[in-house]
């Protein structure tokens, strides 16, 4: 069974550092208030560009490939989450659970290779 | 007590990130708000002692599917007023997709709890405990018992990785300048250079 | 721990708990001023290797030089860009500092010392250093500036298409250690090489995944030789363009508290973690957090020192190595792991 006390602490970890860096990032916003080092004007605050107003809208639209390649991970990371259990139970799973594994392997290699040829993994 | 403290913690997180993405103005910040929902449904999970299932729905669902979702929204500069235009037209459809949804939680529910299809409850002993932990377990059972929906599983993943080049690669223009690293690094001084002597007053061919 | 609490007369609710916050401060302070010490020595290694000589003012040797240089950014002025997204263009920071702590809690200082000694250790880590990325998206789009959002996209695709090689990765190591808890992994490297080198790099098979992971790291964390997110001469300064005062510090330390936590990963998961180097009794009177720490730096110094060598890739090589050659190089290693385990221990 899962020993949920080992999990109690993650939590309270997840708490202590969302408080230090909260506290990272607030603090000196109050402390350059005391200072006297908050001093912000209309340049300060534009985005920057190398000296001159920007042209045009800095959100673009972006190259297809980098769906492609999120696409690309979510279907090789699936393979990784597979690969998880079936490498720690390969005693209970044997010989069928290895050859069941390097079918799927193999399936996701055409996968890769059809990719691969389709040169949607070449930038240039 | 900390248990039941945690899980109203994680399912009100849960529920009420999920109203965000519904609410939220920005598509962006709606995507946030669904890992959010995830991040905390993955609570829910270890607190019902899944924990790989926990791991990975932080893996997948928040470390590759919300990032692709996350690209998809930032990047294709979404006009967030016609979003919104289509939202009235599209209602009326949603709350049937949701009340069919909700039919069929309450139809799974009520049908475990008169007991009439063998789901197995939660103590685990339905599924007779293999390994140690429960990630062996789900190994034990996916690579042994359940082999073949496991291969159907790899095969949607190839064709999906499939459809994902067929409907977003476009084919490379006619020239493209490919690097061949092997024939870079195989290159050697003598292919590259001639060592000529020329006599004075006469040229060099080229 | 808890036991010296409720020796103090508390409870033993309230022991445990004090105990766990006192461990959790034990883990995220020392880790806060490692960070600082460890930027120290990345300057005195690029120095050295450049024949400088590095901060040397600030205390002795320079050694105070992190401290003054935290305190400067401590008390400068934080500007929020006007048009940015403000609520985003401030959690990033946090979130990426989070996350940056947040894996450590799993870590295994010694046989005893972990705060949260898990089942999933090592895909916890896996999941959580799968955020990273977010932070970096974060900052990218809610700055509103061109060049962060450049940058945040390609740091995004470089982080992600590295997790795929590192998640088989993983896969082959706990393939011979047949756990995911992080104990149990560096336990089973005891006397693994010849029945006394403890660590699983003295492994024909298990060597190159060391080198692929180490390479990975490098990728993941954007050091150099792919720091193409900071490429100063493109992008100014990646998506910290934007950001000043203590915000941009805190993607520093997290930046550097992520190159600790790949050092740390890389002890446990192929040089035996706070295992002695050799399975030899004398050396087990040193406590492991001793021997954890020393291969951390060790593997830190493996860090500074390609830095201050390697010239930067391009992005289309970056790629190409990540999809090209560690993807297939990785799976085929999943393939030749098990199936060496398969005939040698699993064989009946």
């Amino acid at each position: 069974m899962v020993d949920l006390t080992q999990y109690l602490p993650i939590l309270l970890f997840l708490g202590v550092a969302v408080g230090l860096s909260a506290l990272f990032v607030f603090l000196p916003m109050g402390v350059s208030r005391l200072t006297g080092a908050h001093n912000p004007d209309a340049e300060k605050l534009s985005e920057y560009e190398c000296g001159f107003p920007a042209f045009e809208e800095p959100r673009d639209r972006f190259d297809v490939r980098f769906y492609l390649i999120a696409i690309l991970f979510i279907v090789f990371d699936l393979e990784a989450a597979f690969l998880f259990p079936w490498a720690v139970s390969l005693d209970l799973t044997g010989w069928p659970g290895w050859i069941t594994m390097m079918t799927f392997l193999v399936e996701l290699l055409i996968g890769l290779a059809y990719v691969w040829k389709k040169g949607a993994l070449d930038w240039e | 007590m900390i248990h039941t403290l945690a899980f109203y913690l994680f399912a009100v997180l849960v529920i009420a990130s999920g109203a965000m993405v519904v609410l939220a103005r920005n598509p962006v910040h709606s995507v946030l708000w669904l890992i959010l929902a995830f991040f905390n449904a993955a609570g829910l999970m270890v607190l019902v002692g899944a924990e790989f299932i926990a791991m990975l729905l932080v893996i997948v669902y928040v470390g590759a599917v919300a990032v692709l979702f996350l690209f998809v929204v930032m990047m294709l500069n979404i006009d967030f007023a016609e979003l919104r235009a289509g939202f009235i037209r599209n209602a009326p459809l949603g709350a049937v997709i949701a009340l069919i949804l909700l039919a069929e939680l309450v139809l799974g529910v009520g049908a475990y709890r008169v007991g009439i299809i063998e789901l197995g409850t939660p103590d685990g002993s339905a599924a007779p405990l293999l390994g140690e932990s429960n990630i062996e377990n789900i190994g034990a059972l996916l690579y042994g018992r359940y082999l073949f929906l496991f291969e159907m599983a790899g095969i949607i993943l190839l064709v999906a990785m499939i459809g994902a080049i067929v409907l977003t690669h476009r084919e490379s223009r006619a020239h493209r300048a490919h690097q061949n690293i092997g024939k870079q690094v195989a290159r050697r001084p003598d292919d590259a250079t001639e060592m000529k002597r020329p006599e004075v007053g006469q040229g060099v061919e080229l | 721990m808890t036991e010296f609490f409720q020796s103090l007369g508390m409870n033993y609710e309230w022991a445990w708990f004090v105990a766990t916050i006192a461990g959790i401060l034990l883990i995220a302070l020392p880790l806060m001023l490692g960070v600082a010490m460890i930027i120290y020595m990345d300057r005195k290694v690029w120095a050295a290797i450049n024949l400088r000589r590095g901060p040397n003012v600030v205390g002795p040797f320079g050694l105070l030089q992190s401290f003054a240089d935290g305190l400067k950014v401590f008390l400068q002025e934080t500007i929020i860009p006007s048009a940015a997204n403000k609520g985003l263009f401030i959690i990033a920071p946090i979130l990426t500092f989070t996350v940056a702590l947040l894996a450590w809690a799993v870590i295994p200082f010694g046989p005893e010392a972990v705060l949260a000694d898990i089942n999933v250790g090592l895909l916890y880590i896996f999941a959580v250093s799968s955020l990273g990325v977010y932070g970096v998206v974060i900052s990218g789009w809610a700055s509103n500036s061109k060049y962060p959002f450049f940058s945040a996209m390609r740091a995004s695709a470089q982080m992600i298409s590295y997790e795929v090689s590192i998640g088989f990765i993983m896969v082959c190591v706990v393939l011979w250690a047949g756990s995911f808890n992080l104990n149990e992994i560096v336990l089973a490297q005891k006397g693994h090489g010849l029945g006394f080198v403890n660590g699983y790099f003295f492994n024909i098979l298990l060597f190159p995944i060391f080198v692929m992971f180490f390479i990975s790291a490098l990728a993941e964390t954007q050091r150099v030789p792919f720091d193409l997110t900071e490429a100063e001469s493109e992008l100014v300064a990646g998506y910290q363009t934007e950001y000043s005062s203590m915000s941009f510090a805190l993607f520093w330390l997290g930046e550097y508290a992520n190159i600790l936590l790949m050092c740390a990963l890389m002890s446990i998961l192929f040089f035996g973690g706070w295992l002695p180097p050799v399975d030899w009794e004398p050396l087990y009177v040193v406590p492991g957090i001793v021997w954890l720490l020393g291969k951390i730096v060790f593997f830190f110094f493996m860090f500074s020192w390609v830095m201050a060598t390697v010239p930067r890739y391009r992005y289309d090589q970056l790629m190409r190595l990540g999809w090209k050659v560690f993807l297939p190089l990785s799976l085929f290693f999943v393939f030749a792991v098990s199936g060496w385990l398969m005939l040698t221990r699993f064989a009946a």
